[in-house]
């Protein structure tokens, strides 16, 4: 590296063009009119994400009204049956997939660059691309209603009944399909999410100096990058069961329809922690600033979020205690699933601590936290009695258990969140919203939600199941689901009176200063709304509570806060690039200025998608060229890295973009051969399902054919090692060897792929569900095969193209770790075709 | 048309009627009691501590966010596990009766070992002799639930779930399709009568064997309306019309207390109308409706079903 250093050629600090005399307030600014479209930054990015979700809140909670509107007497005739199922259905799935996440994402994206001290997030394209996977993913499964196929058999989706025989039609393929599409922006939120914590934080912060939800967002983020897969896997599944006749869960040819749902609650119980933890990390931002002291108990409560996050994968089957689950299995997961009460139990007893040690302020905010902890430990305490196996077999799929959810998703997640918009909304509009009327929505939802649905336990107790579109009269459960209606049309006023106050705030809310909570997070350094680079000079941290504890942040004009990268020779936008674990500043990130790319990706890829939903396969293949172009045009930018630039603290002079494992880069490439791993272990797991449940069918399955697995295991080594020595010639700048030695990894890559094919072709997919499996696996090894090809030409063609510097070596770094990766699964898969087969 | 809710008896799991039944209530109270205690404690100690002025300690912490949920969930893990045990026992005596979930309607065979009676979408048990079910599915996942009697279980295509149950009070109980199996799921439900031993002997053994003769004139046009209307294409007469099993065994259909799967009190005018137009009422039905018959042979055959006692 000091070898470039001393010869840092002139185009390395080239400005984007019309940039060169920009100012830094200039080229910090969005894109004016309809161009916004193109800008990446996290705060416009994260209000895109809160406002959609926030419209779908509403659109899901119209659902629920109607649902209550039906069932408000016996016997009703306002919704029919088929009516009534599409309208359950769409108020889960769009409340789950398309409020609850997107929104937490909104409020990690908007937040995190400004608490840890960075200027945008460290990848503010995927953000922007992830935002348009999701918006696009929503349009499809809402636009269902308008061709009056919308999905109706719940948002769990079991099968058979979701299997073609069963729903023909497409009203299964507009959930699969969309829902795929929006949960791309999950997965890359979730890189996205641990790639800003961990590489971007200001000088100083170390892990142990985060901000309380900076912990909570990290844990959060990689049980999405788990979590997630096992879904993605069995939409994808389902979707070719569908279009394509494969038995994956036909016991006819092998298949069980019992493996959608360990796939669906693999994914589905971790989701439940994944709603809550961000929510309950709000409120351990919000609470200790009421109170005006820190949050008692921190290290107990980073502990408590991590072992959630370990456990929560480990409790998925308490969902499927009545399928007929032996009682060894019962019992363990039965055991796991009450443990979940005692890193419950830390945080709130954190939360009661930090309590104790001042006169709280009764803010509106601090209302919705109280009222958190009234719904959410009553929702707990039911969670601990579902795990009880007998208890459950009689509460599961009764109105017991959609009482339990609703006490802690609501109490969980949506009491936290109003009070979450109530704090930061001034931070988004600079006006602050009203008390009063801030007080009568808390009472409003708050009365009306314990009424809606603390009489369903009862409801559940006498014995009404989930689900069911009406139900006859003098059985016991017309008064009660008559008060649960009017509970929620209660708990409806609530949120339109917010609607309400957010509009009226706007014209007539008090302005809001510097710090109006006095909050002790760096958020608040600048009076809202604070200018879009966040920092004009990023502050040193020596403190969990800077506002706090660090005088001068709080004194004179921000803007002249002392920090790093007041200047910027080179006109780029840029922040500080931290160690992921001591918080010492190791590199200066040059961050995208806005872009169309990620757009144009994302048109790309919902074309794909929605073209396989209209039937119209061919045209897929445009959609697989717009996608690409996007990609392209996307990665393809000048090389930074080599360049050495002073950071205006202390004499320390820092290299643009490292190029070891500590880059940010590094960290997004991990993170996504950890989603990519997630995926793989999702496939396997459900052959090894299949082992286990049906051997017969396994032992039917035709033998996949040995040489090509050789083969295949060849090619595998190979391509990590063509991918060692291009980076070790690029890094002594033989640029044209190394060019070429990416092209034979593409080829030995091509060449793998190929042999994966070969060897699978003695086995059936239509035969047996194992079969089916089998090439699932492949299809995933080759996928996987096929972006080492894309990535390897792109190398190849960017040092042959004189776009790639001598010394550069972070590209073929990169390249090289998901090769790694990707020969590890593909050598996997070689080994089980010879292996396994010839077990049986 | 009237409701079959008023014949039956509660599909409450608070008023246990089975071994299994008053193992949950047991645990529902015991577990409503203790956990509506320590949720009363926190709220309390949320007051206090926002009244408070005062440094916190880590034991408070560990004391009540560690050891007083393990100790309560240890308690909670015993009781289960024990319940469980206890309600999963396999009995070598016990009655094996299949039972199979379609859409929308139970097919039930008792004995299938041995007597082999079959019928349809009316349970009825012994009192307090063991009972094996063996749980099938014919289209789409169903689940087995008379939550007055014990928890569920799911009935799964291509699996047999086994649910053990005894009955410990004879009356009459409501169970229902717990797993959403499509538009008909909400109208899925079944009778339970639970009998004295003996008398339970009594029904097997006259529920067996051949449908009771056609012995009026406009019971045997009603016979031949069956016959001859496309009925036996799907449903089951024993002595008329066998080996069709796509709908309900209609063999002792008359003697049956609903119409429907638990819908709708039985009567021969409720059947009229069910065999004119069943989807009306009960959408998703998987019955055609027969407005084609002409009015006296709806009013022949609908005599001739009831009769079947």
């Amino acid at each position: 590296m000091t070898q470039t250093a001393n010869r840092t050629p002139a185009a390395y600090d080239r400005a984007p063009s019309g940039a060169h005399d920009a100012t830094f307030e200039q080229f910090w600014q969005p894109p004016p009119g309809l161009r916004v479209l193109s800008s990446v930054s996290h705060r416009v990015v994260g209000k895109r994400f809160l406002i959609t979700g926030f419209v779908f809140f509403l659109i899901a909670g119209v659902l629920a009204l109607l649902v209550r509107t039906q069932l408000i007497v016996p016997e009703n005739t306002f919704l029919d049956s088929e009516t009534y199922n599409q309208i359950f259905t769409m108020h889960g799935t769009i409340m789950m997939f398309l409020f609850a996440i997107p929104m937490l994402e909104g409020f990690g994206i908007y937040l995190i660059p400004m608490m840890v001290g960075a200027r945008d997030l460290v990848f503010p394209r995927i953000g922007s691309f992830g935002y348009f996977c999701y918006l696009f993913g929503g349009i499809i499964v809402l636009s269902s209603f308008l061709f009056d196929a919308a999905p109706d058999s719940g948002w769990f989706m079991y099968v058979p009944l979701t299997t073609s025989a069963h729903t023909p039609g497409m009203s299964a393929d507009f959930w699969l399909i969309g829902i795929t599409l929006a949960e791309v922006a999950s997965v890359t939120a979730a890189v996205e999410i641990i790639a800003a914590i961990l590489c971007s934080r200001a000088p100083g912060m170390s892990l142990s100096q985060m901000p309380i939800l900076m912990w909570y967002l990290l844990v959060t983020a990689f049980m999405i990058a788990l979590a997630f897969p096992p879904l993605i896997f069995g939409t994808v599944i389902l979707e070719a069961e569908r279009l394509l006749g494969l038995p994956f869960f036909d016991p006819e040819f092998g298949g069980d329809p019992v493996l959608w749902q360990h796939l669906f609650w693999l994914f589905g119980h971790p989701e439940v922690y994944i709603i809550f933890l961000p929510a309950a990390g709000m409120v351990a931002t919000m609470l200790p600033v009421f109170v005006g002291k820190p949050l008692f108990g921190y290290g107990f409560a980073v502990a408590a979020v991590v072992s959630m996050g370990f456990l929560s994968f480990g409790l998925w089957a308490h969902h499927m205690f009545a399928t007929g689950l032996p009682n060894m299995s019962l019992t363990l997961f039965s055991a796991a699933s009450t443990m979940v009460a005692i890193p419950t139990g830390v945080q709130i007893f954190c939360f009661v601590a930090t309590l104790t040690q001042g006169r709280p302020r009764l803010t509106v905010p601090m209302h919705f936290i109280l009222g958190f902890l009234f719904i959410f430990v009553l929702g707990g305490l039911t969670g601990v009695m579902l795990a009880s196996v007998p208890f459950n077999l009689q509460a599961h799929d009764s109105y017991f258990v959609v009482a339990h959810l609703h006490y802690v998703l609501i109490g969980g997640f949506v009491f936290p969140m109003f009070g979450a918009l109530y704090y930061w909304v001034p931070h988004f509009t600079g006006r602050m919203m009203s008390e009063t009327l801030g007080k009568w929505v808390f009472w409003l939802m708050f009365l009306g939600f314990n009424l809606a649905f603390f009489m369903m336990h009862l409801t559940g107790m006498r014995g009404m199941p989930r689900r069911v579109a009406t139900y006859p009269e003098g059985i016991g459960w017309d008064r009660l689901n008559m008060l649960s209606s009017i509970g929620a049309y209660i708990l409806a006023a609530g949120i339109a009176l917010f609607i309400v106050d957010f509009f009226r705030h706007r014209w007539v809310g008090r302005p809001a200063g510097r710090n109006p909570w006095g909050a002790a997070t760096l958020e608040w350094l600048y009076p809202p709304r604070s200018p879009g680079y966040n920092f004009r000079a990023i502050p040193i941290i020596h403190s969990r509570e800077p506002l706090w504890d660090q005088p001068e942040l709080s004194r004179g004009d921000p803007a002249g806060i002392d920090g790093a990268l007041r200047a910027y020779p080179d006109h780029r936008r840029e922040t500080i690039g931290c160690d992921p674990v001591s918080g010492a500043p190791i590199q200066i990130l040059r961050l995208p200025h806005p872009t169309w790319f990620p757009l144009v990706f994302a048109l790309g890829l919902t074309m794909i998608f929605a073209l396989t939903l209209a039937g119209l396969y061919p045209w897929t293949m445009a959609g697989a060229v717009i996608a690409l172009i996007g990609l392209t045009g996307w990665i393809w930018e000048p090389s930074d890295s080599g360049v050495i630039r002073q950071t205006g603290v202390a004499g320390l002079a820092l290299p643009v973009n490292a190029v070891d494992r500590r880059s940010h880069l590094y960290v997004g490439t991990a993170g996504a051969l950890l989603i990519s791993f997630a995926l793989y272990a999702s496939i396997l797991f459900a052959g090894l399902y299949l082992w286990n449940t049906r051997p017969l069918a396994v032992a039917q399955t035709a033998l996949p054919e040995a040489m090509p697995a050789i083969a295949a295991l060849a090619g595998a080594c190979a391509t990590p090692i063509l991918a060692w020595f291009a980076r070790r010639l690029a890094g002594v700048s033989r640029l044209v060897g190394a060019a070429l030695l990416d092209l034979g990894c593409a080829l030995a890559a091509i060449g793998a792929a190929f042999a994966v094919g070969l060897a699978l072709a003695p086995v059936d997919p239509w035969a047996t569900a194992f079969g089916a499996v089998g090439w699932a696996l492949g299809v995933f090894v080759v996928l996987n095969l096929a972006v080492v090809v894309y990535w390897a030409l792109f190398n190849a063609l960017r040092k042959l193209a004189g776009a790639v510097r001598p010394g550069q070596t972070l590209p073929d770094l990169l390249l090289a770790s998901f090769v790694n990766g990707t020969a590890l699964m593909v050598a996997g898969a070689a080994v089980l075709f010879l292996v396994l087969g010839r077990m049986a | 048309m009237d409701s079959a809710l008023g014949i039956f008896g509660s599909q409450s799991w608070l008023r246990p009627a089975g071994i299994g039944a008053a193992s949950a209530h047991d645990l529902t109270v015991a577990m409503a009691i203790g956990l509506g205690v320590v949720f009363v404690v926190v709220m309390a100690l949320i007051a206090l501590a926002w009244r408070a002025d005062t440094a916190p300690r880590g034991w408070w912490i560990w004391s009540g966010g560690v050891i007083v949920p393990l100790g309560a969930i240890l308690l909670i893990l015993l009781g289960s596990t024990m319940a469980l045990l206890a309600m999963t026992r396999a009995h070598d005596d016990a009655l094996v009766i299949d039972v199979t979930g379609h859409q929308f309607w139970w097919d039930i065979v008792y004995d299938p070992e041995g007597a082999a009676v079959r019928d349809a979408n009316e349970l009825v048990l012994p009192k307090d002799r063991p009972v094996t079910l063996r749980l099938h599915a014919e289209d789409v996942i169903h689940s087995f639930w008379v939550p007055s009697i014990s928890g569920k279980m799911d009935m799964v295509p291509g699996r047999t779930n086994i649910l053990t149950l005894t009955a410990t009070r004879t009356g009459l109980f409501r169970g229902q399709c717990a797993e959403f199996c499509g538009v008909g799921h909400p109208r899925m439900a079944f009778e339970v009568r639970v009998l004295d031993p003996g008398a339970f002997d009594d029904w097997l053994e006259q529920t067996g064997g051949e449908a009771r003769k056609a012995a009026r004139p406009d019971l045997q046009d009603g016979r031949e309306v069956f016959e001859t209307a496309g009925c036996a294409a799907c449903h089951e007469i024993r002595g008329v019309a066998e080996g069709a099993r796509m709908g309900p065994d209609l063999t002792r259909i008359g003697a049956r207390r609903s119409l429907g799967a638990g819908m709708w009190r039985m009567s021969q005018g409720a059947l009229a109308g069910w065999i004119a137009d069943a989807r009306a009422m009960k959408p998703g039905a998987q019955m055609p409706g027969y407005t084609q018959l002409s009015g006296p042979d709806l009013r022949a055959v609908s005599a001739y079903l009831a009769s079947l006692k």
